[in-house]
């Protein structure tokens, strides 16, 4: 088997309206994300031999049944248990399944509905640590297990709440662009960052995503198939997952991409300073300082330096999250953990539209999973225009 | 309405037994290379993966790795009290345990490595969690 992710490629993109509440149910979001996904591929139903589906709301219901649902034979299927992780893991498993024989064309989903209190009281019994350790004080869900983090980085690295905004206002940017996002003619001046009411200190409004419905698919198909299609194909040029990194260290403000960056890059044959656009995991400001040091594209305690210097905005030097991420797009649970991909491969199709950059190559990373304290697995890949 | 309670399992039982009656109670790898404190409560030590565990009793002394108001609970039943101060403290035997500061600190008071002790408080009704309070600065 290859090393990386040859003779696979990304054939088809779809996503739903990201919305805060919808009558749709579950399954309607999730199918409506694959039938477009599947249309951009100009694949038949009948060719997805493989799935791959993320929803933290789907229970009673799994994998096995949605494919009995949606009426797919399938040869091989995956069931993301990594939180916001999941969608690029899909993403790299299914590639894996295909380059070995086990399926010719994978289907990679996630869907959620959720709203404030849906996704507080998933959350509350998330895992076992998490809901006897953390869950019977007023701990704030995830807005307060990150503001932990997010104080201990500000004391570490001298990092300020001006510095976190500077992400949180120029993905808001990036949103007035996308017509699924949830704040689209929204817009986010620094002072309303700064001065908005607050949630768990110091975190406040702007720092949070809201929980929200929608759903993201991509496809991947063998070459043999993806050839033939007439649809911009997208390359996997490498990639990595790390789970528990570092082991029974919670506050180390590391996570699991410094595990396997060089792996990944050497799969790719090119390295942080050859990316046009990074696509991170945004469930806070701080995971993205994290994953921007984690991924090598800056030095360890850099990141604010950095952001005073570039322009992350899709008009920018260094597009970051151009869609406008989790923050400003809405996250739709697992769904979190997808976006980014949809987005990098919209880009690299070229289909973007009025937030289009130029770009051969871009990076996506998936982060998720909180248990004691901290998100348990890590993720990434390095796209590519093939 | 009621506050969420841990669901109490056979690993877990001595520490939240003892909780109830005012002790702290932690984990401890018996393998003599080891030897590590242990927080949460498991089934085998996360740093040598040893099954042979005892439990004893901790100091209830540690300090604030990191805090934080809680503005917006989770959970209704803490809606009345906030904000509330959540923190993350590093015991003296080395593990981590979450809980909340008692009576609550000003929040313009800079917390982080302030010296606290775990005090058991009532949670629910006959059930007490383990709970800090701050120590004098000395």
């Amino acid at each position: 088997m290859q090393e990386g992710y040859e003779g696979v490629y990304v054939v088809g993109v779809g996503q739903t309206a990201y919305e805060k509440r919808t009558t749709k149910t579950l399954h309607r979001i999730l199918w409506e994300a694959l039938a477009e996904a599947v249309h951009s591929a100009r694949l038949s139903w009948q060719q997805i031999d493989g799935l791959g589906v993320t929803s933290f709301a789907l229970p009673p219901d799994n994998v096995t049944t949605l494919a009995e649902h949606f009426g797919i034979e399938a040869r091989w299927l995956f069931q993301g248990l990594y939180g916001g992780a999941s969608g690029i893991i899909n993403m790299l498993h299914g590639a894996r399944a295909i380059q070995a024989g086990d399926a010719k064309v994978v289907a990679c989903l996630t869907a959620d509905v959720f709203d404030v209190a849906s996704h507080n009281e998933m959350l509350d019994r998330f895992n076992g640590p998490l809901r006897d350790y953390l869950s019977p004080y007023a701990f704030g869900g995830a807005n307060g297990v990150f503001a932990l983090h997010t104080r201990l980085y500000m004391e570490e690295h001298g990092a300020t709440r001006e510095d976190f905004g500077r992400l949180a206002v120029a993905q808001r940017k990036n949103a007035q662009h996308n017509p699924n996002a949830l704040f689209r003619g929204k817009t986010l001046s620094m002072e309303e960052y700064l001065n908005a009411r607050q949630i768990a200190d110091p975190l406040r409004l702007f720092d949070c995503v809201h929980p929200c419905a929608g759903g993201d698919c991509i496809i991947l198909a063998h070459e043999s198939i993806a050839r033939d299609l007439g649809v911009p194909l997208v390359k996997i040029l490498g990639g990595g997952e790390m789970h528990n990194y570092p082991a029974n260290d919670v506050y180390s403000l590391r996570g699991g991409w410094e595990a396997f960056r060089d792996r990944m890059y050497g799969q790719a044959k090119c390295g942080p300073q050859d990316l046009h656009f990074a696509q991170l995991y945004d469930d806070y400001p701080v995971m993205e300082f994290i994953q921007l040091e984690g991924m090598g594209i800056c030095e360890r305690g850099k990141v604010a330096e950095f952001l005073r210097e570039t322009d992350v905005t899709v008009h920018g030097g260094f597009p970051i999250n151009t869609g406008g991420g989790q923050l400003s797009a809405g996250q739709a649970g697992a769904s979190g953990g997808m976006i980014g991909v949809v987005e990098g491969v919209l880009q690299l199709r070229g289909e973007a539209a009025e937030r289009q950059v130029a770009c051969e190559r871009g990076v996506v990373a998936g982060y998720g999973l909180v248990a004691y304290g901290r998100g348990l697995s890590s993720s990434a890949a390095i796209l590519a225009k093939a | 309405m009621e506050k969420p309670l841990p669901r109490i399992t056979g690993v877990d039982r001595p520490f939240w037994e003892a909780a109830d009656s005012g002790r702290l109670m932690v984990q401890r790898c018996q393998s003599s290379e080891c030897g590590r404190h242990i927080l949460y409560p498991r089934v085998c030590c996360p740093y040598c993966g040893g099954g042979d565990l005892s439990w004893e009793e901790a100091s209830g002394r540690g300090h604030i790795r990191s805090y934080t108001f809680v503005h917006r609970p989770q959970h209704e039943s803490f809606y009345d009290e906030a904000p509330l101060c959540f923190v993350a403290v590093a015991l003296e035997e080395g593990p981590l345990l979450y809980g909340e500061v008692r009576p609550r600190p000003a929040e313009a008071e800079q917390l982080l490595d302030r010296r606290v002790k775990v005090v058991f408080l009532e949670h629910a009704a006959g059930r007490k969690l383990p709970y800090f309070e701050l120590e004098p600065i000395s």
